[in-house]
């Protein structure tokens, strides 16, 4: 290939991926599901991964939403726990602890699932 | 492009095979196809924005390197659109654009332009910025965390990531033929192995890529991961495993075999390869990160001018 025409290829070829590519990227935004697949819980002991689908579908271990949404009303569509349970707060008790009574107790209580530290939290 | 007979000069006139820069890198990003196409078959318009934005950012970094530095304009070539391509492969889809803008900064500028442009990095420059972004957003490059969105049938858990993070018994689903399949969380370009495999025979019959590179790594990860089942089964994973996940065969075909930072006798070739093979697993299984292919590799571009001393004997000494 003439050099001249490898130049005005390579100038045809940014134009265009930047084109496609500043499309696509103000067209299909990263936006969660309405549903959560997984969640990514941020911690100072560790990050959790949240399977949230796994727990919740009937293929998975098919929980009702009020099982752990446990303020939810009828027909309302389940609030994250994080809206009421902070990092630093007494009342309602604080995220971390909200997470480990729920997580942990639910598997204590069913006999499976994680409850080791390590199981759960990735550094 | 690589011939096995020693160099032979001859007088002039000589004759030009056809052979350019510029075929060898659009052959480098027509070899990458297979993996990209699963990648964005996989994860959609994401992936195809990632790839898409890092290919034009890099030939633009490349265009205004040239114009700042006053010299000629050298993205007729493609290697800059090759780099931003293999950069865009390790990325996850869900990639941000101003990571990808930096990236290809990283690569382009800091990786190649700053040492004098082709030819002249000591470093592979996707590693380069590949390294500097995993150091530095280490959030937005974990898979797990950036996939969280997305549900593709499999088990969306990042297998070394698993393996690290949870030992050999979270590893169970994982199978030799699924993870060949693509059916693994990883990079756009990076997951599936088939594609990778079939982009590398490719670039390897044509002679644009060294197989000594390629096997001296993948028989040295092969090697090293064996050593640590067999004195360890319960702890660390099969050879197979660690072949067919994670960065290993985009590495061993597109980042390990990069011209400028690797080595060109036989001798240095095979060290380097199955150094860098040896470094990944000891990192993957003894070390703090999760994969092992982006650092054990850029070592190994450090070893690289020390290694290419071991020459062969020349014509008459040492008689």
């Amino acid at each position: 290939m003439d050099g001249k025409i490898e130049r005005i290829l390579a100038y045809l070829i940014a134009t265009i991926f930047l084109v496609v590519g500043v499309v696509c990227y103000a067209a299909f935004p990263n936006k969660a599901p309405e549903e959560p697949i997984r969640l990514m819980l941020q911690s100072s002991a560790g990050k959790i991964l949240f399977d949230h689908k796994e727990h919740s579908s009937e293929a998975g271990y098919d929980l009702s939403c009020t099982d752990c949404h446990h303020n939810m009303e009828e027909d309302e569509t389940p609030s994250s726990c994080g809206e009421c349970h902070e990092p630093e707060s007494e009342d309602p008790i604080k995220r971390s602890e909200a997470f480990h009574l729920q997580c942990k107790g639910c598997h204590d209580d069913s006999g499976s699932g994680p409850v080791e530290c390590s199981e759960c939290h990735v550094m | 492009m690589h011939s096995q007979k020693l160099f032979i000069g001859s007088h002039a006139p000589y004759f030009h095979n056809g052979n350019s820069v510029a075929s060898k890198s659009y052959n480098i990003m027509f070899a990458a196809l297979p993996a990209v196409g699963m990648g964005i078959y996989q994860y959609g318009i994401p992936a195809l924005a990632v790839i898409t934005f890092s290919i034009s950012c890099a030939m633009l970094w490349e265009l205004i390197m040239n114009i700042a530095m006053k010299r000629p304009i050298s993205i007729g070539d493609g290697d800059a659109a090759a780099i931003g391509l293999i950069l865009a492969m390790l990325l996850p889809a869900t990639t941000p654009w101003w990571i990808v803008l930096t990236g290809t900064f990283l690569a382009i500028v800091i990786g190649k332009q700053i040492f004098g442009g082709l030819g002249c990095n000591p470093f592979n420059p996707v590693l380069v910025a590949f390294a500097i972004l995993m150091l530095s957003w280490k959030n937005y490059l974990d898979f797990d965390a950036a996939l969280l969105n997305y549900d593709l049938g499999f088990k969306m858990l990042y297998p070394l990531g698993a393996l690290k993070h949870f030992g050999i018994n979270a590893i169970g689903d994982f199978t030799s033929q699924g993870l060949l399949m693509g059916q693994q969380i990883g990079g756009i370009g990076a997951s599936c192995g088939l594609g990778l495999i079939i982009g590398g025979l490719y670039l390897i019959l044509r002679g644009y890529i060294r197989w000594e590179i390629v096997f001296s790594f993948l028989i040295g990860i092969f090697v090293t991961a064996l050593l640590y089942n067999i004195s360890d089964p319960d702890k660390y994973a099969a050879p197979m495993f660690h072949l067919l996940t994670g960065y290993t065969l985009i590495g061993a075909f597109f980042l390990a075999t990069e011209d400028s930072s690797s080595p060109v006798n036989l001798v240095p070739m095979l060290l380097y390869g199955a150094g860098a093979g040896i470094f990944t697993v000891l990192i993957r299984n003894i070390g703090a990160f999760v994969d092992g292919v982006v650092l054990a590799v850029l070592i190994f571009n450090v070893a690289n001018p020390l290694l290419d001393k071991i020459r062969p004997k020349a014509l008459g000494k040492g008689i």
